[in-house]
């Protein structure tokens, strides 16, 4: 396992194992900062060019569309290398809305961090 | 406009409300007074969640709402402002006994957007529309001479006409 630095309190920790980037995310996430957290998932995926990017939402309550925004570049930049990226432990709230911005079944949602790391 | 700080919390001062009713079974109405700076997002959204539980509504119901207000606050600094932060806006919330309704006014340059969302879930913008039109129990953006009001409506019995 291999920690990765952000300098960001909205991804407090990330770490890098084998093909997998694993972030963990944390806070309310609206257009105030989410400039802020598109440029560390980004910066993320250039600096480590991960195949899978698993982002972990169990301490983001609440996200509106520009935060989702930055989720769906991602998963186009992931897709445009043959990547993958995992949404693990969503909360109601973040469900809710990628539910309705139809967005529930083209992320890979999964249970949580383990089961993104499953083969 | 003077730099905001950092946290949306610091804003919390800049949120004015004031209490124009006395109807001790309802929620004193609110006038929150604030610019296009995306800091005023959460403490707006945060007083009209509150709001709206004191009202009645249950926690989903008052973060849909919310979430409509953040959304719509989002598309005024985007769009109705050109991405300017220092621009006012007025957000007024009241409860009738039946509906929420949260009434947002700008001063931009009062183009209505589309009646009918097209979101494509790949491409950026439209979402706040699905929700206005998925979440609330009516909506209606009125044009003004100096720019738009856009009045939202949650009621109690959601799905009901009230």
């Amino acid at each position: 396992m291999n920690p990765l630095k952000t300098d960001s309190e909205l991804v407090p920790s990330a770490r890098k194992e084998g093909q997998f980037v694993i972030a963990a995310l944390c806070g309310e996430i609206d257009l105030h900062n989410s400039p802020e957290l598109r440029h560390v998932i980004l910066t993320l995926m250039q600096q480590n060019a991960p195949q899978r990017l698993v982002l972990n939402l169990m301490q983001v309550p609440y996200m509106d569309s520009s935060a989702v925004a930055v989720l769906v570049e991602a998963l186009q930049k992931m897709r445009k290398v043959g990547g993958k990226i995992f949404l693990t432990n969503l909360q109601p709230r973040v469900q809710g809305l990628l539910e309705i911005a139809r967005l529930s079944s083209v992320f890979t949602i999964v249970l949580d961090e383990p089961e993104a790391l499953t083969p | 406009m003077e730099a905001m700080a950092g946290k949306a919390d610091a804003t919390m001062s800049k949120v004015e409300p004031q209490s124009e009713r006395s109807a001790p079974q309802r929620p004193a109405a609110l006038k929150l007074r604030v610019t296009s700076d995306p800091a005023f997002l959460a403490p707006v959204r945060r007083s009209v969640e509150h709001f709206s539980g004191q009202a009645g509504l249950d926690v989903k119901a008052a973060g849909e709402l919310g979430l409509c207000v953040n959304e719509a606050m989002a598309n005024v600094t985007r769009h109705a402002y050109g991405g300017a932060t220092d621009k006012p806006v007025e957000v007024d919330v009241d409860f009738d006994g039946e509906a929420v309704r949260v009434r947002l006014r700008d001063w931009g340059h009062g183009h209505e957007p589309p009646t009918e969302p097209k979101h494509d879930p790949l491409k950026p913008g439209g979402i706040g529309l699905v929700c206005l039109k998925q979440l609330l129990d009516g909506f209606e953006f009125t044009k003004l001479p100096d720019g738009m009001r856009l009045t939202m409506k949650r009621n109690l019995n959601h799905g009901r006409a009230s």
